[in-house]
């Protein structure tokens, strides 16, 4: 069961790696052997990645690991610029793409790499997959947006919450209701927002399905209970960090 | 890698607000500055090369590029003569290359320039000698744009004939 979800680069990765970029990378920071390791969870609006990842954060540190999480636009540098530009509309989809991607470049480079440095284990809520299928459905052009990202680590893990479009709409208004941009109403499918969320969830669920493949995502089904979804995660991210860690573990229980 | 996102997100915003728009009324942009020079200094603040072309490529190309060169000595005498205190980021101070802003400058804005002599190959952009006086390098300009838009206007009425 655990060797049939290996990934290809999973062996260097475990070695302790930090992997390697998407595309061209920084290039004033060549990745070395950073001890840490990246997990990045994605999946839609309201799918349930933040519950998933406090209750993974808990159990990593009770186990003793260094966690740290990012999250999308949450950099220092352009967290405000965001808010203030979402609320001005005079953004255009291309403006749009271009900010969320300084705000990734910014917590890259100030959070993400420093604490694979030192050796956290790094837990992405939504990494670049969500700006490639957020930008994919407005009709940007998806090589240009593969170039743009490909200053982004390859995440040693990056799993992926699937759900099905009814059951999304029904965890979204059971919990905080429609949001403007979550609706994808900038789309101008029309005033009205279920159907537009509808709509726009429909879109975006396919494209991240779309890169399933691409970058390997290890699918889990979002319809299923909390916990469920969380033993699973677990059994998984162990099976990736235990081999790593198996040359400390007696030292320390000694 | 944020200062060229930055600078890229300003440059589309304008780019689709404040160029696109009256290029297709058929007006004559001016633009002081485009895509080059976020080419020339973020190539010399270690970002790859290939990977800003590809940012930029939803940039409309110009139809003339004109490049002022200037040596080094020249334009920090220029800067020394009108202002004392030169900018952070135009001296290159981020890179912490050194901690006198006028030596910073030097060293930044000398690597900006090389860079810039490989952008006049790759892009084919007239070149003007900034050295000369204002007057001189103006009607040289002039006369380049004059030759150019005569050739740009033959064509377009070739095209309406057609």
């Amino acid at each position: 069961m655990t060797s049939s979800s290996d990934a290809p680069n999973e062996g260097a990765n475990g070695n302790g790696h930090t992997g390697r970029y998407y595309g061209q990378g920084i290039p004033y920071l060549p990745l070395d052997s950073y001890p840490g390791k990246l997990i990045a969870v994605e999946g839609t609006d309201g799918v349930g990645r933040s519950t998933q990842i406090q209750l993974l954060r808990e159990w990593l540190e009770i186990k003793g690991y260094g966690v740290i999480e990012t999250g999308w636009t949450r950099s220092e540098l352009m967290q405000p610029t965001i808010e203030l530009a979402k609320s001005s509309n005079t953004l255009n989809k291309l403006t749009f793409v271009l900010l969320y991607a300084t705000d990734f470049a910014d917590r890259l480079e100030k959070e993400i790499i420093p604490a694979l440095k030192a050796g956290f284990v790094v837990l992405s809520d939504r990494y670049i997959f969500t700006a490639l299928a957020r930008a994919g459905v407005r009709g940007v052009d998806r090589q240009w947006l593969r170039n743009l990202y490909g200053f982004a680590i390859a995440p040693h893990m990056v799993f992926y919450l699937n759900i099905d479009v009814k059951t999304l709409i029904g965890r979204v208004l059971e919990s905080r209701g429609m949001d403007f941009w979550e609706s994808g109403m900038d789309l101008k499918h029309g005033d009205d927002i279920y159907d537009s969320f509808r709509a726009y969830q429909q879109k975006l669920l396919k494209e991240y399905a779309s890169m399933g493949d691409e970058f390997q995502f290890r699918t889990l089904d979002a319809r299923r209970p909390i916990d469920r979804i969380q033993d699973e995660l677990r059994r998984q991210v162990a099976a990736f960090l235990e081999p790593a860690e198996k040359s400390v573990e007696p030292a320390v229980k000694v | 890698m944020t200062f060229s996102l930055l600078h890229a997100t300003d440059f589309a915003d304008r780019l689709l607000y404040k160029i696109i728009p009256p290029l297709k009324a058929g007006m004559i942009v001016l633009a002081d500055r485009y895509a080059y020079t976020a080419f020339a200094r973020d190539a010399t603040r270690g970002v790859d090369r290939q990977w800003v072309r590809e940012l930029y490529s939803f940039a409309v190309r110009p139809d003339l590029a004109l490049y002022f060169r200037v040596p080094i000595d020249v334009s920090v005498d220029r800067l020394m003569a009108r202002r004392i205190k030169l900018k952070f980021y135009e001296a290159g101070m981020d890179l912490g290359w050194s901690a006198n802003p006028l030596e910073s400058f030097r060293l930044f804005q000398g690597k900006v320039l090389d860079e810039y002599d490989e952008l006049v190959q790759e892009f084919g952009m007239e070149v003007v000698d900034a050295r000369g006086s204002i007057t001189e390098q103006q009607r040289l300009v002039r006369s380049v744009i004059t030759q150019h838009l005569n050739l740009n206007h033959v064509e377009m009425t070739d095209d309406e004939l057609v």
